[in-house]
């Protein structure tokens, strides 16, 4: 376990070298960028616009019942944008984009390709890890503030087809709601799981065996792992936000 | 131009590599014959700095190798061809691609230089008009062939052939040592070549040498080794 991990921190030395010092093919950028954001975009709408609803709705009947049904934008909006957008939208991400980089990266190396690319002169890391971690990091926070915007548009509908809130009220009152510090502090934790993800994926499909049998396994352990290490940061990060930004 | 001295490896308490001494002149094609499981690969793993000896030494062009860094060995791997068994080709290229990746990393050609030393070593290999097919697409004869043509397309002056022919069929494995035979003699290259295949091996190669438990049997042409009068060269050269 403490050897595992000792080698997952250098192979992140490793990553982290190639991006300062290394060359960055922005070809391959793109193209991860490309595949990981087409891949989990439509997704990731459809989780925030169906948390968005049920949000507004279970909302609509605690508020109602205070007589405040006109703060349902700012639960909704504050909720995900602060919390939920960024860490279920890492979830998401980490399920389907996680789980190909892995899957990829697992496949290249039982079918020695990353081998090959070694004999051929060629860092992997440079060539199959960098661009993949740089379209992480570049690819989850938008589809972060996509989700947040999906997910408030869900809220809109049960806030003015439910809940009879006149639109343009509720379109104010969301954006009174959100400040600079709850947007920015949801935002900055998309970008931290976004290495995470992008770091947790790449080694276990660095370090796959075992043939078919092992991608699977492989790609089942990233997943696993991603999710744990993305809700135990998330408690970590929220407490260090809320004590010295609030 | 390629010297090894007491080479040695172990794998979790079992010896692989027993002290292995061996020259290779340029532009030899050397064989390294033996069974399923005695180190073959593993020598050549060696040869391209993929694998670290426990102990002893290999000389490319009087440079130990196994002293060198990650770093300095990819450099050195430039200049070398290096054919997988399964050929090893990137699953989300196409064949052209595939062939070009090696001159895009390591040449500065333009893209119609590139294409035009593709579409010619393509010919060479026998597979004319194949550029835009993936290599899920190909058979494994033509997949090695491939690999083969990417192993060379830097006209490297050092060739290492993982067991070329396992798998294919007598007619593809004649086809592909052939290939391997006329690629090295055009590019003056050094070959080594691990396999089972005892008949294409003594077809191509200068010389042959027998591996058994992890240590060098025999060496020698074809007729000085069919001459040994060791059970083990016997038995195994009459299987």
């Amino acid at each position: 376990m403490i050897t595992n991990l000792g080698r997952a921190l250098c192979f992140l030395g490793d990553i982290m070298r190639h991006i300062v010092c290394g060359r960055i093919r922005l070809g391959e950028v793109l193209k991860q960028m490309y595949a990981q954001g087409l891949q989990s975009v439509i997704i990731i709408m459809m989780t925030s616009l169906a948390s968005g609803l049920v949000l507004a709705l279970q909302g609509y009947v605690a508020m109602a019942r205070f007589g405040a049904k006109e703060y349902i934008s700012h639960l909704v909006a504050l909720s995900l944008v602060r919390e939920l957008g960024p860490v279920f939208t890492a979830l998401i991400f980490s399920g389907k984009a996680g789980a190909r980089i892995t899957a990829e990266l697992g496949t290249m190396n039982v079918n020695d390709q990353l081998l090959a690319t070694r004999t051929m002169g060629v860092d992997p890391i440079e060539f199959l890890v960098v661009p993949r971690i740089l379209a992480c990091f570049l690819v989850l926070p938008i589809l972060t503030v996509i989700s947040e915007m999906v997910g408030i548009a869900g809220g809109y509908m049960v806030g003015v087809g439910e809940a009879h809130i006149p639109g343009p009220f509720y379109i104010n009152q969301t954006i009174k709601a959100i400040q600079y510090v709850d947007f920015f502090s949801g935002f900055i934790k998309s970008f931290f799981f976004s290495i995470l993800i992008g770091w947790v994926c790449c080694y276990q499909g660095f370090t796959t065996k075992g043939g078919s049998l092992g991608v699977g396994k492989f790609t089942t352990k990233a997943v696993a792992y991603s999710y744990i290490f993305i809700i135990v940061s998330n408690t970590i990060l929220t407490k260090i936000i809320l004590t010295f930004w609030g | 131009m390629i010297k090894i001295e007491n080479l040695s490896k172990t794998f979790s308490g079992k010896s692989v590599l027993d002290n292995i001494n061996l020259e290779i002149k340029e532009g030899e094609i050397l064989v390294v014959l033996g069974q399923s499981g005695t180190g073959k690969s593993v020598l050549l793993k060696h040869l391209i700095g993929l694998l670290k000896p426990d102990q002893g030494a290999i000389h490319i062009n009087a440079k130990d190798i196994t002293c060198l860094s990650e770093k300095e060995l990819l450099k050195i791997r430039s200049n070398i061809g290096y054919l997988f068994q399964e050929g090893a080709l990137y699953d989300f290229m196409n064949v052209a691609e595939n062939i070009a990746f090696p001159l895009h990393e390591h040449t500065q050609f333009s893209k119609k230089i590139i294409a035009q030393k593709v579409t010619e070593i393509l010919e060479i290999v026998d597979l004319k008009g194949i550029e835009k097919v993936y290599p899920s697409e190909l058979s494994g004869g033509m997949r090695k062939r491939v690999a083969l043509a990417r192993a060379i397309i830097l006209d490297s002056k050092i060739l290492f052939c993982d067991e070329p022919t396992s798998g294919l069929d007598p007619i593809r494995s004649r086809d592909i040592s052939d290939l391997i035979h006329d690629a090295s003699r055009k590019l003056n290259c050094t070959t080594v070549i691990t396999s089972h295949d005892i008949r294409n091996s003594f077809r191509i190669a200068d010389r042959v040498v027998l591996m058994h438990g992890g240590k060098i049997t025999a060496q020698g042409t074809e007729s000085e080794l069919r001459k040994s009068q060791d059970p083990f060269v016997k038995d195994f050269l009459m299987n």
